[in-house]
């Protein structure tokens, strides 16, 4: 599932505007300056699109950080 | 009186109350007023004087607060920035407001001298005195979409006035707990900041809305009684929370939210998920601090007005040649009372006056007054698109313009046209490919044909304040 987690930093660096090389499991909002609440919705709406899921919002609320998103996004492709 | 008395008189009468909670920090009234009295040291140690500006990078800390009231208490005059500000911002208010000194974390510093707030503060000891109340308190610097940001100069009388009307409007109490997730450095973010502190109650402060796990759980753990926010921060809860907001009905007393444009099905979503609580709207602006407003649930047929004039306040509307205007008649939006502020920064008298209208300050927002006394707000002034003599507001257009399938929301400007002197350009955030043609056929349902959009271009996002104001001039 390595490929998930290299993917979600992909889209969180491109959504962002961060480098992915700033991008660690702890990462969380806040913590870059367009990480916040528009930058994670439009975050977590690319991430939905790129995987073709759907996170309802007793799982979004909670998502805080990459660890959080990464674990999401796969419990939801198994 | 000023709010720095209150605090003081709290750290008296309830000194173990606590004033603030920031995550696991606990702080009370005794302990609020000693740190302020250690930053208030700070500053009178450095030689720092009356009427000295301090600018303040406003961040969400209990440093700030510390700061900014021990700033007041050595009778200095504080300048609250956002911490993001950009270089050509803070070099144009900085030359506007020479300060003495810059404290806080900016991103965009540059060669600026930055004190940590971590060195505010000093044991040495000097006598209290509190500020007169017509004395300077603040400093706003507006956001200046089209030219130089204005420095709104605030005294302490404007301060303790706004926070007065607004806890008497919504009925706060020293037993409320605020959760505080809107940025400190605008008006509204630092009105909430006061109005807790001059009613005794606590203050939660939260980075901001952006992760709903703490917010709800701060909610749950601080047993939260209200908050505030502007309808952009509900659109957000909403879709990323979905209905979770009524799991609170019981404990939250009140909401306060900020003056932009919400649908009325917004509104009527959060009154089905809060019955009992007060959820106030208000309509106000940095110089003249939440001016009317409306409660939802009281003032249910009303709900798309902004509401009455606030405690204390009066509200009348003048036409172009400075005459009150009849009901239902537009005109400019003007307003009188304590808290309207007491100056521009560095500009003279004589041009602080041409915003008035005798005693009334002029908004410079396009509305009437109906003649219940609701205030009816139509555009800003500034913002009204002027087709052909016909005076069009971009609002109506944008609210045909989004319920367009596809179109998930707009912002509509005037541009320059040879015959009609203006027409409307409309840009559109849109979820899918939206044929514009089609638009245009099936306006004329909703609108009439000369405030139709000519012009049309889609854009990624639309260009918000901080606290989530449409900024129309900006695409000019």
């Amino acid at each position: 599932m390595d490929n998930v987690k290299e993917k979600i930093i992909g889209i969180i660096a491109d959504t962002l505007e961060v480098g992915a090389s700033e991008i660690n499991d702890n990462s969380s909002i806040g913590d870059f300056p367009a990480w916040d609440s528009l930058g994670h919705m439009n975050l977590l709406q690319n991430i939905q699109d790129e995987f073709d899921i759907e996170l309802d919002p007793e799982e979004i609320i909670e998502l805080e950080d990459v660890r959080d998103i990464v674990k999401a996004v796969e419990a939801k492709l198994q | 009186m000023t709010i720095e008395e209150f605090i003081f008189r709290h750290s008296q009468v309830s000194p173990e109350k606590t004033a603030i909670i920031a995550g696991t920090a606990e702080v009370s009234y005794a302990q609020l007023w000693q740190r302020m009295e250690e930053a208030s040291s700070y500053f009178r140690g450095c030689g720092l004087k009356k009427g000295d500006r301090v600018v303040l990078s406003a961040s969400k800390s209990v440093e700030f607060i510390y700061t900014y009231f021990g700033a007041h208490l050595a009778g200095m005059i504080c300048v609250p920035v956002d911490p993001e500000t950009n270089a050509v911002r803070l070099q144009r208010i900085v030359g506007c407001a020479e300060p003495s000194l810059i404290v806080g974390e900016l991103r965009h510093g540059g060669s600026h001298e930055v004190k940590a707030f971590s060195e505010i503060h000093s044991e040495e000891r000097f006598d209290t005195v509190f500020p007169e109340s017509t004395d300077h308190a603040d400093i706003l610097f507006t956001t200046g979409t089209t030219g130089l940001p204005k420095g709104v100069v605030l005294s302490y009388s404007n301060l303790l006035a706004a926070a007065e009307n607004i806890n008497a409007f919504i009925g706060n109490s020293s037993d409320d707990v605020e959760l505080l997730a809107l940025p400190v450095s605008h008006s509204f973010g630092l009105g909430r900041m006061r109005c807790v502190m001059v009613e005794g109650a606590t203050l939660v402060l939260l980075g901001s809305f952006a992760s709903m796990k703490r917010f709800f759980g701060e909610m749950e753990r601080c047993k939260a009684t209200g908050f505030g926010m502007v309808p952009a921060s509900w659109a957000y809860l909403r879709k990323m929370s979905g209905e979770r907001i009524g799991s609170y009905a019981g404990q939250l007393k009140y909401i306060e939210i900020g003056s932009a444009f919400m649908p009325l099905e917004e509104k009527e979503m959060l009154m089905r998920l809060l019955p009992d609580t007060r959820i106030c709207m208000h309509y106000g602006l940095t110089e003249a601090s939440r001016s009317a407003f409306v409660s939802f649930h009281d003032e249910a047929g009303h709900l798309m007005t902004a509401g009455r004039p606030s405690p204390n306040t009066e509200i009348a509307v003048f036409n172009e040649a400075g005459e009150r205007t009849g009901y239902d008649e537009d005109g400019e939006i003007c307003v009188r009372g304590n808290h309207v502020c007491s100056g521009y920064w560095g500009l003279p008298e004589e041009e602080f006056r041409q915003d008035f209208n005798g005693e009334f300050f002029k908004t410079g927002d396009w509305g009437h007054l109906d003649r219940e006394g609701y205030l009816h707000l139509v555009s800003r002034k500034k913002e009204i698109i002027n087709v052909g003599g016909k005076k069009v507001s971009p609002i109506e257009v944008e609210e045909a313009l989004n319920t367009m399938p596809g179109i998930e929301e707009s912002a509509c400007v005037g541009v320059a046209d040879a015959v009609l002197g203006e027409v409307v350009k409309a840009f559109c955030v849109c979820s899918r490919e939206v044929d514009f043609e089609e638009v245009k056929k099936s306006l004329p349902d909703k609108i009439e044909t000369y405030k139709i959009p000519v012009y049309y271009e889609v854009i990624g996002r639309l260009p918000r304040t901080s606290s989530g104001k449409l900024q129309r001039l900006s695409l000019k």
